[in-house]
């Protein structure tokens, strides 16, 4: 008579020849008689769980997963190229674009923030909007403002679904889901590292818009509150479009639908 | 191991193309232990998402101590599973009917969910080390020595727990093929 634990490394052993090197419930049998009438129904029951258990994600979800993880990549690495003292060109950079901005007139870029993707100035607000995600200098500021660029992005989509432009809802869906995964990304790395004591000011989001000191200990609750917001009426803003929309642009509005829910659920987990 | 530990490596110093491979490597079993914890495809699909966005953020704190990489993710997961299931308060959630083998053929597809149906009922009856086994040792294929790992026991315990398991498992899938006839 074999001892439990005994008993335990030859199933085990079993189980490795059984599931992992493709031999039979027999062939293990044969290698232990004494044992036999014991292993056979825990190896026939390993067989049924092994079976029952062969699950694999759908393709599609597989493919839109390892899309937003490429982009969450390409986040993570473009915040960690931005070491202090090695800003400067970026700086630069971001300087150049302001400047030629102002040179524009500042009357451009203040049209330019309402203007919709089918409007000249919209590379404008698109620009301008990346000059603000790069000079604010707090994840918890960073992290509110895609939550308001996503908000932008929703407008956009519902503007262009009701034109009937499926072609334009899905590259502003596709920003939408890059504002998203930014956004997951922050609310992780704040959970990460503890909410900040003190942060110095966001850039004024609107003219006479949010100035938010960012010292206020319950900002991360507000960020959360906003995000939740937005992530009880954005899909459900979406869905209202899509029963009134042309029916060339509904599968774009399903998929906006769909990466909005998506997004804003990971986005609210990472900020639990 | 070693081309893991060049992998891992990499990706610590912000190489995109190595932390994109690891995720591949790793993607199909997260997601396998994932449903089968929490029984939701659903869930489960935004789970392995988020697995994998936690395991971006903190990849720095990883060492290697002896513990594979693949055990530190899995740990990510029975964290974010073990959350998930207070919150659920152990509610028992339906498997959607979407869970589907690679096996295209809609009479094997109906046999298979209705195998997983039988699990999930099954898995009810087992204890939370002995369904944290299963799931490791089954859907993931994770050795008892990385089950070991992951679960922070010993081997020992662990093929301990992996027999009991079965025992509990093959008992329970009998009640409920009985229910059935």
């Amino acid at each position: 008579m074999k001892t439990s634990k005994e008993f335990d490394n030859i199933l085990n052993e079993c189980l490795e020849r059984l599931l992992v090197k493709g031999e039979t419930i027999e062939q293990c049998l044969q290698s232990y008689p004494e044992q036999a009438a014991e292993l056979k129904p825990l190896l026939q029951t390993a067989l049924v769980v092994k079976k029952a258990s062969a699950i694999q994600p759908r393709a599609e979800f597989k493919a839109k997963a390892r899309y937003q993880f490429r982009s969450a990549l390409q986040e993570v690495a473009s915040r960690r190229s931005r070491p202090f003292f090695g800003w400067l060109p970026r700086w630069a950079t971001v300087v150049t674009i302001v400047l030629i901005l102002l040179l524009a007139g500042g009357g451009t870029v203040a049209a330019a923030g309402n203007s919709m993707p089918d409007n000249p100035l919209y590379p404008v607000k698109l620009a301008t909007e990346q000059v603000r995600l790069v000079l604010t200098p707090s994840q918890l500021g960073k992290a509110r403002l895609c939550a308001r660029l996503a908000d932008r992005r929703v407008a956009e989509i519902i503007y262009m679904a009701n034109k009937g432009d499926a072609h334009q809802v899905e590259l502003i869906t596709q920003r939408l889901d890059k504002r998203l995964v930014m956004l997951a990304v922050l609310a992780l790395a704040l959970k990460a590292d503890g909410a900040p004591k003190v942060l110095a000011p966001a850039p004024a989001e609107e003219a006479g818009g949010d100035r938010g000191t960012y010292a206020q200990p319950n900002n991360r609750a507000k960020l959360r509150m906003a995000v939740a917001y937005y992530a009880a009426n954005h899909p459900a803003a979406l869905r209202a479009v899509l029963e009134k929309a042309p029916e060339s642009v509904k599968l774009a509005l399903l998929r906006a639908i769909a990466v909005s829910e998506t997004g804003y659920k990971r986005a609210l987990e990472a900020l639990d | 191991m070693q081309d893991e530990q060049s992998l891992v490596r990499r990706a610590q110093q912000h190489d995109q193309e190595a932390f994109a491979q690891l995720y591949e490597e790793h993607f199909d079993k997260i997601y396998r232990y994932v449903a089968l914890r929490i029984g939701n495809e659903t869930e489960a699909e935004d789970m392995t998402q988020q697995v994998f966005l936690n395991a971006l953020q903190s990849i720095s704190s990883f060492r290697w101590k002896g513990i594979p990489f693949s055990a530190w993710l899995f740990r990510i997961a029975h964290n974010q599973a073990v959350d998930y299931l207070r919150r659920k308060k152990h509610t028992a959630v339906p498997l959607d009917e979407s869970l589907a083998s690679n096996d295209n053929t809609p009479q094997l597809v109906a046999e298979h969910k209705l195998d997983i149906e039988q699990l999930l009922l099954a898995a009810k009856q087992l204890t939370e080390a002995q369904r944290e086994v299963i799931s490791l040792r089954f859907t993931s294929e994770l050795s008892i020595a990385q089950v070991a790992k992951v679960m922070g026991k010993s081997q020992g315990a662990v093929k301990a727990l992996q027999h009991s398991a079965i025992v509990a498992l093959r008992r329970a899938l009998s009640v409920t093929e009985n229910e059935n006839k």
